[in-house]
């Protein structure tokens, strides 16, 4: 399964899940889906959602089982 | 988006298919011969108030119906909805989070249907149903069909908070 830091990094940024769905071109329906963990992004997606919250990818999706700690 | 139509319209759906029962039960006496069918309405006691009930509660449901849609369409220019378009309404897809969540209703109802429907034409055929006991078998399906579709999508859209 994959995690994530969007909530974590949204909130860091001060977005809310409309502001953050509107950078990404998404709804914000599909933003809370994938803060959830209801829904895995497109790699498209998932580097957008990367640029607006100002990391790399893989700092902000990882595989459930990696060591969180090092997130 | 809890109260966009796209979400409620199985809703809708499962009241029209209601009424379509009662309806059906209020002119369930048909007549038949070789070369036409014909039906007997039996207007009068029970049969009689729930078919005139169902058609006016129908009319009035579908006339509130329409005017939701006219004002979400008017409200919704790109997202426009078409009452008799192919594809059901109620797919959200206007990205690929909502298009994941529409798919897996959509593959819950057709696994249902997959053994629903088998299993309906198995009891039409071993046992000797009345027509109306075949109908509401096919109105059951739709019901059920909707309603399973709602649930899966409602359940998604559930603790809504940003």
């Amino acid at each position: 399964m994959l995690r994530n830091r969007v909530k974590e990094l949204r909130a860091r940024h001060s977005y809310t899940q409309s502001d953050l769905g509107k950078r990404v071109d998404v709804t914000r329906q599909t933003i809370a889906f994938i803060e959830k963990g209801e829904f895995s992004p497109s790699i498209t997606l998932a580097l957008k959602l990367a640029q607006a919250l100002q990391t790399k990818v893989d700092e902000l999706f990882w595989l459930e089982g990696e060591d969180e700690n090092e997130k | 988006m809890k109260n966009d139509i796209r979400l409620n319209y199985p809703l809708w759906m499962m009241a029209f298919v209601a009424l379509i029962g009662a309806f059906a039960y209020g002119i369930h006496s048909p007549t038949m011969t070789k070369t036409e069918t014909s039906l007997m309405l039996e207007i009068g006691g029970l049969e009689g108030f729930v078919l005139l009930a169902s058609l006016l509660l129908y009319t009035i449901l579908l006339t509130v119906f329409l005017v939701k849609v006219t004002k979400h369409n008017k409200e919704n220019p790109k997202q426009k909805l078409a009452i008799w378009s192919i594809r059901p309404p109620e797919y959200l897809e206007q990205d690929e989070g909502m298009t994941h969540i529409t798919r897996v209703a959509v593959q819950k109802v057709y696994t249902f249907y997959t053994w629903s429907l088998p299993l309906l034409a198995a009891v039409v055929i071993l046992f000797p149903l009345t027509r109306l006991m075949i109908i509401y078998g096919i109105l059951a399906l739709a019901f059920i069909q909707y309603l399973i579709y709602y649930l899966e999508i409602r359940k998604h859209f559930k603790e809504e908070t940003e």
